[in-house]
């Protein structure tokens, strides 16, 4: 096995929508996201992985993580934490939209990155997943209003990375294929990680959507009953977890005949009515009813649709491996990986897994 | 309809307004660009090409009971809230049937009976002014709000800063619309800002802060009208961030060494008037034929406006003394 | 009716017998009512010094205590007065100009030239000027002149509570941006002053005191410190003529040049700096209009070229006193030429 290679995205612009006026949702500062790099960096280096690929941004997160990069390597600070070597991928032109998370991720994949972590939101994890092929994915939120990454903390996410990257834990063991929605309008496709809902309004504008009356289809991969967000409308009514070989699609309809409480965003739960839920099967296309208006995938209004356009949107079970945090360090946990004390013996390893290395 | 969906729904004539709203100021101001190069537009102007998404989203859901503040940079916000546009080349050219009877110039266009505060020669001058007519139509209970128009160099100045704090403390009908551009004068505003996003800001004040994209004029409409129904509903004050850039320098004669090649990427891929007319003509809303009859409508008032400006006449010495006071 | 009330007690009867009269009239200030935001009593302060004291009970919602803030509340009482409102904001001390001066003279000062005459911005700032409490140098300068300088803005000093009534009344309904600097030592000067509502004119300065052999022009504070040594000059036999202002912006000519014309002899006695005063405004005036009629040099008596000291001996020096004042008198009145 060569060095382990950790690429780490994060998105500069996540959480400054108009879901900060319409809904009560959090501000993450820009700190704090280079803080939660920060912090991976010193678990990446404690479990062995000592190079470390980082997406350039115009926000000032890869100039805060410069930064204390410079701080880090300035004599005197002998003793202090260790750090990876640091690489940012600069030298490609900044956009300032997604295409700069699609062209950074498809980098590290092209550099032998085994585990790419993205910081962000829903919108983030979709776009990264989009492009990180068969390389698993471990999405860290950044804020409120995200049903796809996990709200975790960055120390023990770095852990658990580094532990995937280095093989100390087999990815085959601790990393799951999500799900994946396709919503399709001609030649034009975007992928949606939780869910798609059909919304009559005309343009994409403001992306965002946290009105139920604009809403009159929903297409779900999973919905569990805890999520925030669109898919929370079925969630209660249906709940399909991230596990089971299905999804689930109902019609949105005020007088439909379920009528739910939905936590829609932060701070915003409104009833919904909700008729013809029926589970989505991997594979099949499933029409659009509207004549016009925008698909909005994963919250945000994406591909506007004309009359006679006829979009249609479909399951598919090939979407991104992701990292499973906790199972990754109970299987470290079990396995010793973090134990240094050599006098002691390790605890017995479980029939399942591996002996420890010494 | 619900009413986010009635604020949102734009009909044919609100959008064929928007049209020909952007599309004025858009050959106004390349007009005055070419009529300033023959030396015949005295002082200074500063060009609002490439922002006009902004101005008319913006200005497109305000009313009589409504005041805005500008910039120097404000051709483009007199003509939003619906400034004469002839008087508005007059006043440019320094003559006597110019808005401000030739003793304003472009930096100093108002109209008051529109709600117009006036364009502003002071960076960061417009939003304590907002601060009041917010006030005051919070005072008379009229439903009224103010929004103040800055830049991202106006951003860093000390006014504006007051003012956003002093307009949540009073929880003030106020909307803070920070235009940037990319540049204030020569200087990056990646550099100028130092949380490089200026709606990060909003936060430090308790009032929620949204980046918009500046080119878009549908979005531009969206987040401003759930601002402006927050603010009138006594909700408070509201920071939404634009990003775009302008089209001209900083001033007309800037050579703008300082630029990188963003204007010609910016006309060529996300102008404003491109975007907005290839959007409506594919959804049918308004037909290409629509569209270029408002361009030939345009093309003749600004144009006419040109023509009597050259032709109006200069202000005398009787004009020098008049209007210092009301009565001294 | 007239009875003797205080300078504070006038400015605050005339506050709130306008108020009474119009309700677009409102005040706002950094503390002027107080406690805003503190579990203790509302109204704590009703101003530094008391001039706002009751109005925020009497006049419920019209009292807007501010932060620390003059650019954002100086212009926002600017530009809601000229969204219909009648604001009477204060501006503590006048030394805080700099943080929003150019609320003051570059946005209100200029709206109704630079707008063409289509703008009325009816503002009042009422500030706290003058030495004499051992406040320092930040918090004891006059600085009226430098308002004065400017078109578009009207300065007002009232010396006597009767006058400071009548012209605030004045500067309230006046239309224009108005400028009021009420002296810190004269708020517990007492004087007679009518019940009822009044107003005194601006640009109509008050002889305060006839007589024909000099002709003292002064401001506020100093028009007490100039009667003082009118008084000892007239045990001496020379008769001064004391004028008060009023105004600086716009100032009553007439009535100065008249008295010059008859006394010839001028001593202009003002509290500020030496340099750009009202004192070396007023000298031009009278050396250009009533050149024929002097028969001395122009005497000014004007605080020196220097930031206002704190110790007391030194700011009792700094201060222009009646020796001063009558010294000056005698040196013209003795001229010969």
């Amino acid at each position: 096995m060569g060095d382990a290679i950790v690429g780490i995205v994060a998105n500069p612009l996540s959480g400054r929508d108009i879901r900060r006026l319409v809904t009560q949702a959090s501000v993450f500062p820009t700190a704090e996201k280079a803080n939660m790099i920060q912090r991976m960096l010193t678990a990446l280096d404690a479990v062995g992985v000592h190079r470390v690929l980082l997406g350039t941004d115009l926000g000032g997160i890869s100039a805060a993580v410069l930064r204390a990069l410079e701080r880090h390597r300035a004599p005197g600070r002998a003793g202090q934490v260790r750090w990876p070597e640091v690489e940012f991928l600069d030298g490609q032109p900044i956009r300032q939209t997604a295409q700069d998370t699609v062209d950074a991720v498809r980098r590290m994949v092209t550099a032998g990155a085994r585990v790419i972590v993205c910081l962000g939101g829903d919108g983030t994890a979709r776009v990264a997943a989009g492009a990180v092929g068969e390389v698993p994915l471990l999405a860290l939120s950044t804020g409120t209003n995200n049903v796809f990454p996990a709200v975790r903390e960055a120390t023990t996410a770095g852990l658990a990375a580094g532990l995937v990257a280095t093989g100390a834990v087999p990815a085959r063991e601790v990393t799951a294929r999500a799900k994946l929605l396709e919503a399709r309008v001609g030649g034009r496709a975007e992928t949606a990680l939780v869910d798609v809902a059909v919304c009559t309004e005309r343009h994409v504008a403001s992306r965002a959507v946290w009105d139920p009356a604009t809403l009159t289809q929903l297409f779900c991969a999973f919905a569990e009953p805890d999520a925030i967000g669109l898919s929370a409308v079925l969630g209660q009514l249906s709940p399909v977890s991230r596990d089971d070989p299905y999804g689930v699609t109902a019609r949105l309809d005020g007088d439909g005949p379920h009528q739910v409480l939905a936590a829609i965003g932060p701070g915003l739960v409104l009833p919904v009515g909700v008729r013809d839920i029926e589970p989505m099967r991997p594979g099949p296309a499933y029409q659009v009813d509207a004549r016009a208006g925008v698909l909005a995938v994963d919250g945000e209004r994406e591909l506007t649709f004309e009359p006679g356009e006829r979009p249609a949107v479909r399951l598919r079970a090939d979407g991104p491996w992701c990292v499973d945090v906790p199972a990754v360090l109970a299987a470290s946990a079990r396995l010793g990986l973090l134990r240094r004390d050599p006098r002691r013996p390790a605890s017995p390893p479980s029939r399942d897994l591996q002996e420890p290395t010494a | 309809m619900t009413d986010t969906m009635q604020r949102r729904t734009l009909t044919r004539d609100q959008l064929l307004g928007a049209y020909r709203m952007m599309r004025a100021i858009r050959e106004f101001e390349e007009r005055v660009h070419a009529e300033f190069a023959t030396g015949e537009i005295p002082g200074f102007v500063h060009l609002y090409a490439g922002e006009e998404a902004s101005a008319v989203g913006v200005c497109s859901n305000l009313d009589e009971r409504d005041t805005i503040a500008s910039t120097h940079r404000g051709h483009g916000h007199c003509i939003a809230k619906g400034v004469d546009v002839g008087e508005m080349m007059a006043e440019i050219y320094g003559r006597k049937t110019g808005s401000c009877r030739g003793k304003g110039g472009s930096m100093h266009i108002a109209d008051m009976s529109k709600g117009m505060l006036g364009a502003n020669g002071i960076v960061g001058g417009g939003p304590p002014l907002i601060c009041g007519t917010a006030l005051a139509a919070k005072i008379k209970a009229t439903g009224g709000v103010g929004v103040a128009f800055f830049g991202d160099g106006g951003s860093n100045q000390g006014t504006t800063l007051e003012s956003m704090n002093l307009a949540c403390v009073w929880n003030l009908p106020a909307i803070f619309v920070a235009e940037n551009n990319g540049y204030a004068e020569s200087t990056a505003s990646t550099w100028s800002v130092a949380s490089d996003n200026i709606a990060d800001r909003a936060a430090g004040f308790g009032m929620p802060g949204v980046i918009v994209d500046g080119f878009d004029f549908f979005a531009v409409h969206e987040a401003a009208s759930e601002a402006i129904a927050r603010a009138r509903g006594g909700g408070g004050p509201t920071l939404i961030e634009m990003k775009f850039t302008r089209y001209f320098g900083h001033f007309e004669g800037d050579q703008q060494t300082y630029r990188g090649d963003e204007v010609a990427r910016a006309r060529a891929e996300l102008d404003c008037l491109k975007r907005f007319a290839d959007r409506v003509v594919q959804t049918g809303e308004l037909a290409r034929s629509d569209l270029d009859a408002v361009d030939a409508e345009v093309a003749v008032l600004i144009d006419k406006a040109v023509d009597d400006a050259k032709a109006a006449p200069l202000p005398g010495g009787a004009d020098l003394l008049t209007d210092v006071y009301v009565r001294y | 009716m007239a009875r003797t009330i205080t300078y504070r007690e006038a400015l605050s009867e005339a506050l709130t017998q306008e108020m009474e009269r119009d309700e677009s009239v409102i005040v706002m200030g950094e503390d002027n009512a107080g406690g805003e935001g503190a579990p203790g009593e509302h109204d704590a302060w009703g101003g530094v010094l008391g001039v706002t004291k009751g109005l925020y009970h009497r006049f419920p919602g019209r009292v807007l205590d501010t932060p620390i803030s003059e650019s954002a509340f100086i212009g926002a009482a600017i530009g809601a007065a000229t969204a219909g409102m009648r604001p009477v904001a204060e501006l503590m001390f006048v030394d805080f100009m700099g943080v929003c001066f150019d609320q003051i003279y570059n946005q209100a000062a200029k709206f109704r030239y630079m707008f063409g005459g289509k703008a009325v911005t009816p503002v009042v700032i009422r500030t706290m000027y003058g030495a004499g409490l051992r406040a320092a140098a930040q918090h004891s300068q006059c600085l009226y002149p430098l308002f004065t300088h400017i078109p578009g803005l009207k300065v007002v000093l009232p010396a006597t509570p009767y006058d400071a009534k009548g012209l605030m009344i004045q500067a309230i309904r006046d239309n224009d941006p108005v400028l009021f600097f009420e002296h810190k030592a004269l708020y517990d000067l007492s004087g007679p002053v009518p019940e009822e509502s009044y107003a005194l004119p601006f640009g109509e300065a008050s002889v305060v005191r006839e007589g024909g052999d000099v002709t003292i022009v002064t401001m506020g504070r100093m028009v007490h410190t100039s009667l003082e040594a009118a008084g000892q000059l007239a045990a001496g036999g020379v008769q001064c003529e004391v004028i008060d202002l009023r105004t600086t912006s716009p100032l009553d000519e007439d009535t100065i040049l008249e008295s010059v014309e008859g006394t010839g002899r001028l001593v202009v006695v003002d509290e500020s700096h030496p340099r750009c005063s009202m004192a070396t405004d007023i000298a031009a005036l009278v050396a250009r209009r009533a050149f024929g009629a002097l028969r001395a040099p122009i005497e000014m008596v004007t605080a020196p070229h220097t930031p206002v000291p704190f110790s007391g001996t030194l700011e009792d020096l700094y201060i222009p006193d009646a020796q001063r004042v009558a010294n000056a008198v005698k040196t013209v009145a003795e001229y010969e030429r």
